[in-house]
């Protein structure tokens, strides 16, 4: 009777309707994939047309490909793992993902790497991915320092680009100045981008593993309190001390004034060269990449790709089209070209990235001593509460600065924080 | 629209309009029903997305529960949580901050909020220009606050510091968002700048219930500008002055994006209040029970402390 | 009240410099959004651009679905608002109106879950909201808005309903009305202004959220809020600050010319709650 009222039609409609559109719902399968590259010039491009692979050959399934900055990128994932709606694709940091893993959230690979062509015997880096006892990902790139010089402001003070840190020192003195009379100074020897939460302690390592110290030991024992260690805190300290860097930059500002060629130099991940490619002609032609002037450059693992473990086989399965796709030949092999970094997967050296990333070889050995030494950002023994520890490091050498405190006694209290820390785990 | 349409849905209405033609709103039993349906909607909005929520955060907070997940299993019972919390200094520096951040931020808001307010009181040409100017800022969220200051107070680039440097007021660049103190001082400002405006508004509304033969009476008298604005204009904000306060007050204990945008807590915890800390803990450093037990704390300070307003204020709030 | 000339120009002054200082910031957000890339580092700053430009908003525009952010944006601020509204008019009428015991305590009850930390309540709500499907729907948004925009707008409602005499509703009901319909009729036409200072606040909160809108909404782009759009050009590749001042201007323009349309009411919806 109710079905033959106008409102019982009505309802009837609507039901129709929705169970229409729920219908067409089951035939389209959306994976989501959330990353903080989606804008990053080079990679950016690489992932979309991946994703375009992807999809032509998938019929029905799109993936959404949505950013999230870097600076919220961690409590985001968070929540969304913790509320049970995980990204399909998941996209990390190196230095973050083990707390991910750790929580069961990522899928063990080994086993679908086992039912596949992916051969990862001798892919860089891949051995960063193991997480008590299991494959949580597969390591997307490998990565060593370098430095970035501007050789028009080298020769304006009549100097090489740097090879130990007293011709740095020597550098960076020589290229801070006031160039407009004005009383401010407008070029710098370098630039440390200091405000952004736990990248504090990365730029700091260089001058950490450059004085011959690490935060920890192959054991992940805490090795802080040492006189390299003090070393390096110190070199860090006279950076700041004597205005060599510009102040509370983010690593966007930083790139803006390479870019603009203020800087004599700036020490970074492989990626540098996308934004010295960017650089208008003037300035571009003066900046060369050289290895860092230490012995021991920072490196390590830079980000990882996985699959959440809470999602249904079906769309396990896809994801894991997608993360072979990713790292085949053909497309490891164009990686290398858009990202100006080599890939991960060995026997991608080609002709190509010779070409397009003329510096190649000086990015090969900077990753291979980071990599013989054991550096990565996240250390040993620390990797759970990388945050934390991180936290540490940037209060610790921020009372250094503001205090003029001593180096020797700042990397002893750190010690000892650290060692705290580690037994709270 | 007849009047009936609305007594549906509503039998207890229904009848009592039976009953008589001419529904009194006098009538004790049906006065209050009629009340408790009309709060109803309202009660049961908040109730349905603040009690549970707080009911599950209490019973995080006693558990040692490093990452809150939906469908875990639950952990055994514990006062772990407060008891770090209470051997904490880092939390007592956090409870500081922000009382410190509370007290100053209200003070100065209300100050600035007074001040304008009774400038734009005045009777001159252009005072609805300057009315609407004046308050402007309380339209800016708080995102974009924090950001046109960051881009002001920029260490290296900000138009402040090259202010301060081409007049010889500072040697050199500050590097405001790094140094203790110098960091504190810029969040104040953009919270000031942000809060103020709410203050005034309200205080313009107190003022012009303010009756004009007042001042005039005073003035016959010969009381001097200052001794009208001490007991007529101070004594007859009176009613306005609890809400205003209670509101600001509540809004920098609380607030989250300015301090979270421009400091993230730092340097060295000196901007970091009760709300950072809860927000480091559980997205940061993944400690959910930890964090809820700051929560915690952050809701009884924060109850304790409005009640305690509240019985102090001279207006009941409701 | 006459004034001597001195005192006339006197209060100029302090009205323009004051005003001059407090609204300087966002000048010069529209200043540096005007300004070309090449200008953001370096000194000495340009006050008045010789020549504007409006590339940088021509690229938010062209590069980012602005357009959409604003529409979420306005739908939940509208959507909230309105059913805010809704229950805090029926609930400050009955505070005002009927002193039911009890009626005290659901006061400050509303006043509490409005100090509730954000950070606090998040990922429970995210949880549950979770179990009924909203996350990354603007539904979601639109409940947890409401939530914090009522226990305010209760209270701004109670005080203006105090000040409109009851013998009107006495009057109107003897004429046949009930209670409700007397509330329609009578006491809201004549709480126009309080009205309208409720709305704006509750827009303002809702325009001003980002915590809730970020975590609720972060994954489902077709679903941001300008605030959550804005906050990602703030992303860490290049630092382009003309950009971000164009898009922030972007986001917080209606906000601003809905308060600059319903400023009047503002302080006049105030008046009469505040003289009781």
């Amino acid at each position: 009777m109710f079905l033959r009222s106008a409102p019982g039609k009505f309802f009837l409609l609507v039901l129709l309707l929705l169970i229409a559109v729920a219908g067409l719902q089951a035939q389209d399968t959306t994976l989501t994939f959330i990353s903080w590259q989606v804008d990053e010039p080079g990679v950016g491009d690489w992932w979309r047309s991946a994703i375009e692979e992807f999809e032509s050959t998938h019929d029905g399934v799109t993936i959404d490909f949505t950013k999230v900055a870097r600076p919220e990128y961690a409590d985001t994932f968070l929540t969304l793992f913790a509320g049970g709606t995980p990204p399909d694709i998941v996209h990390l940091a190196a230095f973050e993902f083990q707390q991910f893993a750790d929580a069961g959230w990522m899928e063990d690979l080994a086993p679908w790497v086992e039912n596949s062509d992916l051969d990862l015997e001798g892919w860089a880096g891949q051995v960063k991915c193991m997480w008590e006892g299991e494959m949580s990902c597969i390591m997307l790139l490998y990565f060593g320092f370098v430095m970035v010089v501007n050789d028009a402001i080298l020769d304006s003070i009549g100097m090489e680009a740097p090879t130990n840190w007293e011709e740095m020192l020597a550098v960076l003195r020589a290229a801070t100045q006031d160039t407009d009379g004005d009383g401010i100074v407008d070029q710098w020897g370098i630039c440390h981008h200091t405000n952004e939460g736990s990248q504090y302690a990365s730029q700091l390592l260089s001058y950490v593993v450059g004085s011959g110290a690490y935060w920890t030991s192959a054991e992940g024992e805490v090795t802080i309190d040492t006189p390299e260690m003090a070393e390096g805190f110190s070199r860090w300290k006279t950076i700041f001390d004597e205005g060599l860097s510009p102040l509370d930059l983010s690593s966007g500002d930083c790139h803006q004034l390479m870019m603009e060629g203020k800087l004599a130099t700036r020490m970074e991940g492989s990626w540098v060269y996308n934004f010295v490619r960017r650089a208008e002609p003037e300035v571009q032609q003066h900046l060369r990449i050289v290895p860092v002037p230490f012995e021991v450059p920072v490196g390590g693992g830079s980000n990882v790709i996985g699959m959440a473990s809470e999602i249904s086989d079906e769309r396990k399965q896809l994801v894991w089209d997608f993360i072979e796709i990713i790292t085949s030949q053909e497309w490891q092999e164009q990686f290398g070209v858009n990202v100006g970094n080599p890939a991960p997967r060995p026997g991608t050296l080609t002709d190509a990235i010779y070409e397009a990333v003329p510096h190649v070889d000086i990015l090969v050995a900077s990753q291979t001593t980071a990599s013989d030494n054991g550096i990565d950002r996240s250390p040993t023994g620390l990797q759970i509460v990388y945050n934390e520890f991180s936290k540490l490091v940037r209060n610790e050498a921020q009372r250094m600065i503001a205090d003029d405190a001593d180096p020797a006694a700042v990397v002893a209290d750190l010690h000892n924080l650290a060692v705290e820390l580690q037994q709270d785990m | 629209m007849t009047s009936q349409s609305f007594g549906q849905g509503e039998p207890a209405l229904r009848r009592l309009n039976g009953v008589s033609p001419r529904w009194s709103l006098w009538q004790p039993g049906n006065r209050q029903l009629f009340a408790y349906l009309l709060l109803l909607p309202a009660v049961l909005l908040t109730a349905a997305i603040i009690v549970y929520p707080i009911l599950s955060a209490i019973d995080l907070s006693f558990q040692r529960i490093k990452i809150a997940k939906l469908g875990r299993e639950r952990a055994p019972l514990t006062l772990r949580n407060y008891e770090e919390l209470f051997q904490s200094p880092e939390f007592f520096q956090a409870i500081w901050v922000t009382i410190s951040l509370v007290a100053t931020v209200t003070l100065l808001s209300y100050v600035i909020g007074l001040a304008t307010a009774v400038m734009v009181n005045q009777q001159f040409r252009g005072r609805k220009l300057a009315r609407i100017l004046v308050a402007v800022p309380w339209a800016v969220p708080s995102v974009m606050a924090a950001i046109i200051w960051w881009w002001l107070f920029d260490s290296s680039f900000g138009l402040i510091n090259w202010a301060l440097v081409r007049s010889g007021l500072s040697g050199e660049m500050i590097p405001w968002l790094s140094t203790p103190g110098a960091a504190t001082f810029v969040i104040v400002i953009v919270m000031v700048w942000k809060g103020y405006p709410f203050i005034s508004v309200i205080m313009l509304a107190g003022l012009q219930s303010i009756p004009l033969e007042l001042y005039d009476a005073a003035k016959v008298d010969g009381a001097s500008a200052w001794g009208r604005f001490r007991f007529i204009t101070l004594p007859g904000l009176r009613s306005v002055r609890g809400i205003a306060l209670i509101l600001i007050m509540l809004w920098v204990f609380r607030d989250f994006p300015i301090i979270y945008l421009l400091t993230g807590g730092g340097p060295q915890g000196t901007t970091q209040t009760l709300a950072i800390m809860t927000y480091q803990e559980a997205f940061k450093f993944h400690d959910f029970g930890y964090a809820a037990a700051i929560g915690v704390i952050t809701l009884i300070i924060s109850v304790v402390a409005s009640w305690f307003m509240v019985r102090r204020s001279d207006e009941p709030l409701f | 009240m006459a004034r001597s000339r001195t005192e006339t120009v006197i209060l100029y002054a302090v009205v323009i410099s004051v005003i001059v200082i407090l609204v300087f910031p966002l000048y010069w957000m529209f200043n540096t959004s005007l300004a070309p890339s090449t200008q953001l580092r370096r000194f000495p700053p340009v006050f008045i651009q010789p020549e504007p430009t409006f590339a940088a908003y021509e690229r938010i525009f062209n590069e980012r679905p602005v357009g959409l952010w604003l529409r979420n944006s306005a739908l939940v601020a509208l959507a909230s608002t309105a059913l805010s509204m809704f229950v805090s008019i029926l609930a400050g009428y009955s505070i005002s109106r009927i002193r039911a015991r009890g009626s005290q305590a659901i006061g400050l009850f509303f006043l509490m879950s409005r100090m509730l930390p954000s950070t606090l309540i998040i990922i429970p709500l995210f949880v549950s909201f979770r179990q009924f499907q909203l996350i990354g729907d603007l539904k979601s948004l639109v409940l947890a808005h409401a939530t914090f925009i009522t226990p305010f707008a209760v209270w701004m409602l109670k005080g203006y309903f105090d000040t409109i005499p009851s013998e009107l509703e006495d009057a109107a009901m003897i004429d046949g009305c009930t209670p409700l319909s007397a509330l329609l009729r009578v006491v809201l036409p004549l709480s126009a202004p309080g009205l309208a200072a409720t709305t704006l606040y509750g827009f303002v909160l809702s325009w001003n959220d980002f915590v809730f809108a970020r975590t609720f909404l972060v994954a489902n782009q077709d679903a941001w809020t300008v605030n959550v759009g804005v906050a990602s050009l703030k992303g860490e590749y290049l630092t382009e600050w003309n950009e971000i001042m164009a898009g922030s201007l972007i986001a917080m323009l209606p906000i601003v010319l809905a308060y600059l349309f319903l400023e009047r009411f503002l302080v006049s919806g105030l008046t009469a709650g505040s003289s009781k």
